[in-house]
């Protein structure tokens, strides 16, 4: 019914075209999977909760040349003020943004060294007690830091903190299932006592590898140049941005207050190149999926053009319009076949040279599956509008002299 | 077997009306060999279309082995070509990518014959033809004669009872010309009816009934039968009818 003995025995003796679009639809398989892979992953990491309510925060900095004020006391006024501006939910002093691409991080150790211990990444906030409320994150077990054991130091080996609030992630990497409040990890020598741990909560580099393993570390350390995290009412946030300069600089005025960003817009910064990377994939994907479908059409056109004739016997001695296009889908899903085939095994072999050269996840099987079922679906939608127009070829073509 | 009645067929373009045939009539009883002559133009390949359904017709009643062709759907009249019409085509219309054995096999597959008895059938076709041992080559390495002897097996694949061939030796040379026309002398032997059209006199002078179309009508019948070749006159159509 489906001639696929002489319709295969037809392409062997005629294959030039045939291989010029297995090969194609092999190359768009192996890189549209990879493509739709990356884009997926890419996607997936950018609907990825942060923990923080980034359209109520924003944040600036602060960078200090009077040399009269104490830094310290400064910055508490800072605070206070801040906290006090209508809108304002809370505002706290930190050494870095979240999801900015820069901050701190180290690993942290169960024991001191030298001694053997598990390690993990910790990527830390020096912050306080308003911390947690400032950036909305959610305190799943424990507490919250007692303004006691804040500390407001310059020197974090002699007089540094001795709690944390770490993130689940956090306590799951040291861990693993086994509760971690009230445990300490070691942080730059210093044993910090998990006191708090809260649920999702970013580093600030949210594309990271280990990017949820964070933590707050109670520790003040003002100096001249220094970031604010402020949380406002939903919808006060931009008219608080635009009078924070203004009320900053009335506080104390010798200083510069810059980069002064919502917390959505410091995401969309850091992911600008990701971003970027995505629409280039998603182009190279629309156009490879379309040239490789005119690619089909054109050459299913062609053998049309070339074969009229031949169409015209076939109807002669007795085939229906609908074995005259059945015709044109078989051929080209054996055609398709191949190309899918071996366009997998490519897709997958590029998957790994890709992982190990880029660093990026092991390509999914599903993704190769996936894609190879588009193109085939594509292929055909390729192939029926030319089959159809064969399909109504006049059977009288045949007694024709052409 | 083939009764046609005031078939017309008119063409119609943007601006022109053409009549390839008119009130054209005529009656082949089973077991006949016909042949159709007439000059360039005069609506012979039309008159092929119209009786092996390959075009519909505009006006008329057309009934082959007792059914009405005009009343029937695209797929009834493409399933009514495959049962009982056997096409021989001028320039052979052999498909050049199968080998002679999958020509063959193409009306036998459409219709749905199992594939055991599609080889046995090809094979005894092929056999009659004298080509059985070439049955793996492709068509481009055969000569003319062969290829159309081949044209011949796939017309007796599917055993029609109804033979119609297109200028079958139009593209031979004599000896080829010679040894198709006793093929078709035979198969019409063994009872199959045949309707040849062709522009040759001689060729057209051995069959045992001659017509002649002209400008889309029927111009004569021409009796032959039991008639010795030699005394049979070179048919001038447009004579004849005025006579």
């Amino acid at each position: 019914m489906f001639e696929i003995k002489p319709i295969f025995n037809a392409l062997c003796r005629s294959k030039v075209g045939a291989v010029l679009l297995f090969l194609q639809i092999a190359l768009t398989t192996a890189i549209v999977s990879n493509a739709a892979f990356m884009i997926n992953d890419n996607l997936s990491y950018l609907r990825e909760d942060t923990g923080f309510t980034q359209d109520e925060i924003f944040s600036f900095t602060v960078m200090t040349f009077g040399k009269d004020r104490d830094l310290r006391q400064q910055t508490e006024i800072d605070e206070d003020m801040i906290r006090n501006i209508p809108g304002v939910i809370n505002a706290t002093m930190s050494q870095a943004v979240p999801l900015s691409g820069g901050g701190s991080s180290s690993s942290v150790r169960l024991k001191p060294l030298p001694e053997e211990s598990r390690q993990a990444r910790l990527n830390y906030y020096y912050a306080g007690e308003h911390a947690l409320e400032t950036l909305g994150v959610k305190l799943i077990e424990g507490r919250n830091f007692r303004p006691e054991e804040v500390i407001i130091s310059s020197n974090y080996h002699e007089k540094g903190p001795s709690t944390v609030i770490v993130s689940k992630a956090m306590a799951e990497s040291m861990f693993d299932d086994e509760p971690a409040l009230g445990k300490s990890i070691y942080l730059a020598g210093r044993a910090l006592e998990i006191i708090g741990i809260v649920d999702v909560m970013e580093s600030a580099w949210p594309r990271a590898q280990d990017s949820g393993t964070t933590g707050i570390v109670p520790f003040i350390n003002a100096q001249n140049y220094q970031y604010f995290w402020v949380r406002t009412e939903r919808g006060e946030r931009a008219s608080v941005m635009n009078i924070i300069e203004e009320k900053m600089l009335q506080a104390y005025d010798k200083r510069v207050v810059i980069n002064i960003e919502g917390l959505d817009d410091t995401k969309e910064a850091y992911d600008a190149t990701d971003v970027l990377m995505m629409r280039m994939l998603m182009v190279l994907v629309v156009i490879l999926v379309l040239v490789t479908a005119l690619g089909i059409f054109g050459l299913t056109q062609f053998n049309i053009s070339k074969r009229t004739k031949q169409i015209g016997t076939r109807r002669a001695l007795g085939a229906r319009k609908s074995a005259i296009v059945r015709y044109f889908l078989v051929e080209n899903a054996m055609i398709c076949t191949v190309g899918l085939v071996i366009g997998s095994i490519a897709a997958i072999f590029l998957g790994r040279v890709l992982m190990q050269a880029y660093s990026i996840d092991a390509l999914e099987l599903e993704y190769v599956i996936a894609t190879a079922a588009f193109i085939f679906m594509m292929s055909l939608l390729a192939v029926i509008v030319p089959a159809t127009r064969a399909a109504n070829i006049s059977p009288s073509i045949a007694t024709r002299t052409i | 077997m083939l009764k046609m009645q005031n078939i017309s067929k008119v063409y119609q373009t943007d601006s022109v009306q053409t009549h390839a045939l008119r009130d054209f009539s005529l009656e082949v009883k089973e077991g006949e060999f016909i042949a159709v002559t007439g000059p360039s133009g005069s609506g012979k390949t039309t008159f092929l279309n119209m009786a092996g359904i390959l075009e519909p017709f505009t006006s008329g009643h057309y009934s082959l082995d007792g059914i009405d062709v005009g009343g029937l759907s695209d797929n009834q009249r493409a399933d009514l070509r495959n049962q009982k019409i056997g096409f021989i085509f001028q320039g052979f219309n052999l498909i050049p990518d199968l080998s002679l054995f999958e020509n063959v096999e193409v009306p036998l597959r459409y219709r749905g014959v199992p594939a055991k008895e599609r080889k046995k059938r090809i094979e005894e076709c092929l056999e009659q033809v004298g080509l059985a041992s070439r049955a793996k080559h492709l068509p481009q390495q055969l000569s003319g004669g062969q290829q159309q002897r081949v044209a011949i097996a796939r017309a007796l694949a599917g055993k029609p009872r109804f033979l119609l061939a297109d200028e079958p030796t139009g593209n031979l040379d004599t000896l080829m010309a010679r040894q198709v026309m006793e093929l078709l002398e035979e198969i019409n032997r063994n009872g199959a009816t045949i309707v040849m059209v062709t522009h040759d006199p001689e060729l057209a002078r051995r069959a045992p009934r001659n017509i002649q179309v002209v400008d889309g009508q029927l111009a004569d019948f021409t009796l032959y039968q039991g008639v010795p070749e030699a005394s049979q006159p070179v048919v001038d159509t447009r004579i004849k009818a005025e006579v």
